[in-house]
């Protein structure tokens, strides 16, 4: 007991255990702590509204990028799409501000078209000036979802694009002895 | 992420990793304060330094959906990385900020991170971590758990 004592006097971070020992005493706290958050959310101003919905997307595209994901989905026009919607209220203003037509953003957001390097760029430089409010953003983000996504798209679909291309590639030179 | 190395000042980068099932057996009481192996059905992770295996703290959490919250239910830190001869700086913050980032991912606006210590160590978090107390809870919540994964997420 006594060199539990001196622990936590040296250092209240060796540890916590938070466990819940009783259902009544978890449902209690909850109850509580949800009236106090729901009242402080209330007064949350929309900068911290706005900065918090970028960092999530930021956490969440930095996810992305850990590992392979073989899905159907289009990841970057979906994290695009919320990029957007986040901080604009039409998506016009954000085709004005990089100066393309609302039309082939459009086109992106909905996977229609393929982002053109210029467009790359530019929302680069974009991500760049937002995320200055917001916390760090490694400058290659966009092109790393992009490129990430097709290489786990080309790898998944090799059945649908290998037996058309493999017989267009030969090896006629000898390798190995 | 990174911890500081007290005697150097030196910033290593650290990796949280979770807990595989082979971990449990080199996690005693007596260098991690805790009997883990109550926690092996938990979602439970680990801090090591990038690349190495040696396990500096340990956390274990409950994610609660319906309140749009994260439970910290067990912290600790290893027992060389406390007091004052601690060999490296910010274990239990990257751990923390790592369940923060948790919460930010799957709740957005909503998140919030709770743990709830004796109240004879819970003004250290307060202070520390800047978290808010409800009775015997304390939270972080927009926009403390922002700054904190501002804080502790750099490479």
């Amino acid at each position: 007991m006594t060199n539990k004592k001196n622990i936590i006097n040296v250092d209240s971070e060796y540890g916590v255990d938070s466990r819940y020992k009783t259902s009544k005493e978890r449902e209690h706290d909850s109850v509580a702590l949800m009236e106090a958050r729901l009242e402080r959310i209330k007064k949350l101003p929309r900068e911290q509204v706005l900065r918090t919905k970028l960092l999530q997307l930021k956490l969440k595209m930095e996810n992305y990028l850990k590992e392979p994901v073989y899905d159907k989905q289009n990841h970057f026009a979906n994290f695009l799409e919320t990029y957007v919607d986040t901080i604009y209220s039409k998506r016009s203003a954000f085709a004005k501000d990089i100066n393309i037509t609302p039309v082939f953003l459009s086109k992106v957001i909905n996977s229609h078209r393929e982002p053109k390097e210029e467009f790359m760029l530019k929302l680069m430089i974009h991500s760049e000036k937002v995320f200055k409010h917001v916390g760090e953003f490694h400058k290659g983000t966009w092109y790393q979802i992009y490129y990430h996504e097709k290489l786990c798209d080309t790898m998944s679909n090799q059945n649908q694009w290998r037996p058309k291309i493999e017989k267009q590639v030969k090896l006629t030179e000898s390798v190995v002895k | 992420m990174y911890v500081v190395e007290v005697a150097t000042q030196k910033k290593h980068l650290i990796e949280v990793l979770p807990v595989e099932t082979t971990d449990y057996n080199s996690l005693s009481k007596a260098r991690y304060f805790f009997n883990w192996k109550e926690e092996r059905k938990q979602e439970v992770y680990k801090v090591v330094l990038k690349g190495q295996n040696d396990i500096l703290g340990l956390i274990s959490i409950e994610r609660i959906p319906s309140e749009w919250r994260v439970h910290i239910r067990l912290l600790t830190v290893s027992r060389e990385n406390m007091g004052n001869g601690k060999v490296f700086e910010n274990v239990a913050g990257n751990l923390i900020a790592y369940v923060a980032k948790i919460a930010v991912i799957d709740f957005g606006v909503l998140a919030c991170v709770s743990l709830r210590p004796k109240s004879s160590i819970a003004q250290h978090y307060i202070d520390k971590y800047n978290m808010n107390a409800t009775g015997m809870t304390l939270s972080l919540e927009v926009p403390e758990i922002v700054n904190l994964i501002n804080q502790y997420d750099h490479d």
